[in-house]
C-alpha cells in the first residue's frame, strides 16, 4: 500500500492576514506611482503599518484599512516629492521636525475640536456640550427636551458620531469631494452598518482618496461585532475561509437547517471565486439580519474590471473562463435574495440573502 | 511542512482509493486531480475510489475537478467512483445545476468497491478495507 499526502498550510494568523493584502496593495499602489522600485517601497511601508495596527483594527475591517494606508503612503510621498521640488534650490532641509511641537499640536486640536462643534446643528451641539461639558445625564437632559432617555442617547450617539466626522475634516482642512462622502464618513463613524450598506460605504472607500485618508481613524475605533464577519479575499484560500465563515455566522442563528447550511456556503464559494478570478482581491462581509425577520447577507465586494453584460453572465452556460458559467447563476438559485452592480473598470458587488424559514 | 493529512491515496489491489479530508482549495483540489491521475497510470489502477464524505460543500469548481478525473481515467482505462457525498451536499448539487457527469456514483467506500467488483471484476484481494465486509 502506498500514500500520497498533503499537508496543511499554518492557519492565518495576524501577519498571514496582512500578507494576504499584498496584491491588492500592489495594485492600488502601482496603480499611482510609475517607478517599480518605489512603488515596492510604498507597498513595504503599508504593509508595516497596516501590520502595525493589525492589533488596534477590527479584524474584519483590515482590508479598508489596507487601501487607507496605501493611499495615505501615496499621497505623503506625493507631498514629500513636492516639497523637495519646490525647496531643492535651498541647502538647507526645511522639513518640520518630527514628532512636531506638542503645544502647536493641542492649539490645532482645539481649533479642531472648536471648527467641528459649529459645524454641528444647534440642538446636536447643545445636547453635546449639555453633556460633556456640563455632565448632564442623559434623564436629566431627557426631561429638559420633552424626550426619553433613549432617544437622547441616540441622539448623542449621533452627534459625537458627527463630531469626529467634522474634526477630522477640520483638522485636516480637507473639503469632501463629493456628495456622498460626509454620508458615507458619518455612516462609518457612527458604526451603522444599515447606513454603511445604503451608502455603499466599502466601495465609496476603494474609490475616494479624501475618504480612504480620514476613514483610518473612524475604522480603528470600530467596536469589535458578532454579527458581522468581514474576510479579505486575494488567494484561492481564502474562498474556502468565507464559506465557512458564512456556515459558522449563519449556524449560530439557530434557524437554517444542515442542507440551507450548505446552500448558503455553495453560494459563498461560488461568488468568493469570482473575486479571485476576475478581479485578484475584494471582501465578503457576511452579516445577520434581523427584520423582516432573522437572515443572513452576503456582500462580495471588488474594485476590478467589472461584469460588461450582467445579465448574461447570469445566464446558465456563460462562460468566461474554463467552461466554468455556474458560478453566478448557481448562487442565484441557492439564496433566496440576489442582486448584481457592476461596472466596467470599477468593480462588481454581489449582495445574496438567504432568509430563514423561507422555503 | 507539518500539518494535518488533506488528502491520501492508497493502492487496493489494482483499485486505488483517494479520500479528501478536508475542504480543499481550488489550487490544492487541482494538486490532488493530477496527483490522482498520475497514480491511475503509475499503479495501472483499473478503477478509482473518491471518498468525499468529509467534504461539507462541493461546488462548481470541486465538482467539475471530480469529472474531469472520472474523464481522465476512463481515457486511461479506469472506472472512477465517487462516494460519499453528504445529503445536504447533494441538495446544494442538484440546486446549483452540477452533476457527476459520467462518473458513477456510491452511498459508501463499500458501495463503491462493490460497483467496480461488478464492472471491472474483482482483481483486489479478498481482504476488505474495515473490516465489516458488504
Ligand atoms: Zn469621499
Amino acid at each position: 500500500m502506498e500514500a500520497a499526502e498533503y499537508v496543511a498550510e499554518s492557519p492565518a494568523g495576524g501577519p498571514d492576514a496582512v500578507a494576504a493584502l499584498l496584491p491588492m496593495v500592489r495594485r492600488i499602489v502601482a496603480a499611482r506611482v510609475a517607478d517599480a522600485t518605489a512603488a515596492e517601497d510604498l507597498v513595504q511601508e503599508t504593509l508595516v503599518r497596516v501590520l502595525t495596527a493589525s492589533g488596534r483594527v477590527e479584524p474584519g475591517m483590515l482590508e479598508p484599512y489596507a487601501i487607507a494606508t496605501a493611499r495615505n503612503v501615496v499621497a505623503t510621498s506625493w507631498r514629500e516629492q513636492d516639497r523637495q521640488r519646490r525647496n531643492q534650490h535651498r541647502v538647507v532641509d526645511l522639513r518640520v521636525p518630527d514628532p512636531p511641537d506638542g503645544e502647536l499640536l493641542a492649539a490645532e486640536e482645539r481649533s479642531a475640536v472648536a471648527e467641528a462643534l459649529t459645524r454641528l446643528s444647534e440642538r446636536d451641539r447643545q445636547a453635546l456640550l449639555e453633556h460633556e461639558v456640563s455632565g448632564r445625564d442623559t434623564r436629566a437632559l431627557a426631561t429638559e427636551l420633552g424626550s426619553t432617555a433613549g432617544a437622547v442617547a441616540a441622539q448623542l450617539h449621533r452627534a459625537r458620531a458627527r463630531l469626529r466626522v467634522e474634526y477630522l475634516l477640520a483638522r485636516d482642512r480637507v473639503e469632501p469631494p463629493t456628495e456622498r462622502c460626509r454620508p458615507v464618513l458619518f455612516a462609518l463613524s457612527s458604526g451603522d452598518r444599515r447606513r454603511q450598506r445604503e451608502v455603499d460605504a466599502g466601495r465609496h472607500l476603494l474609490e475616494c482618496d479624501v475618504c480612504a485618508t480620514l476613514s483610518q481613524p473612524l475604522l480603528e475605533r470600530a467596536p469589535q461585532r458578532d454579527d458581522e464577519v468581514r474576510i479579505a479575499i486575494g488567494a484561492d484560500a481564502d474562498v474556502v475561509a468565507a464559506r465557512q465563515a458564512a456556515r459558522d455566522l449563519a449556524g449560530r442563528l439557530g434557524c437554517f437547517s444542515a442542507t440551507d447550511l450548505t446552500l448558503i456556503a455553495t453560494a459563498v464559494s461560488e461568488v468568493t471565486r469570482n473575486i479571485v478570478k476576475f478581479a485578484g482581491s475584494g471582501e465578503v462581509v457576511v452579516e445577520v439580519l434581523d427584520h423582516p425577520r432573522k437572515g443572513v447577507q452576503v456582500t462580495a465586494r471588488d474594485a476590478g474590471p467589472g461584469i460588461p453584460d450582467v445579465e448574461r453572465a447570469l445566464q446558465d452556460g456563460y462562460s468566461t473562463y474554463a467552461g466554468l458559467g455556474l458560478g453566478l447563476p448557481g448562487a442565484r438559485r441557492l439564496m433566496d435574495e440576489f442582486a448584481i452592480a457592476s461596472e466596467v473598470g470599477r468593480g462588481t458587488t454581489v449582495t445574496m440573502t438567504r432568509w430563514c424559514g423561507q422555503r | 511542512m507539518t500539518g494535518p493529512r488533506l488528502v491520501s491515496i492508497l493502492r487496493q489491489g489494482s483499485y486505488l482509493i483517494a479520500s479528501i479530508h478536508t475542504a480543499l482549495d481550488d489550487t490544492q483540489m487541482t494538486a490532488f486531480q493530477d496527483d490522482l491521475v498520475e497514480r491511475i497510470g503509475r499503479d495501472r489502477a483499473r478503477g478509482v475510489v473518491i471518498d468525499v464524505a468529509a467534504l461539507d460543500v462541493l461546488d462548481s469548481f470541486a465538482t467539475r475537478t471530480l469529472r474531469t478525473i472520472g474523464e481522465v481515467a476512463r481515457l486511461r482505462g479506469a472506472v472512477t467512483v465517487v462516494v460519499g457525498i453528504q445529503p445536504e451536499v447533494a441538495f446544494a448539487m442538484v440546486a446549483l445545476g452540477m452533476d457527476t457527469g459520467s462518473v458513477h456514483t456510491a452511498l459508501d467506500l463499500e458501495e463503491g468497491l462493490a460497483f467496480l467488483d461488478r464492472v471491472v471484476g474483482s482483481r483486489r484481494p479478498v481482504t476488505t478495507l474495515r473490516g465489516g465486509a458488504g
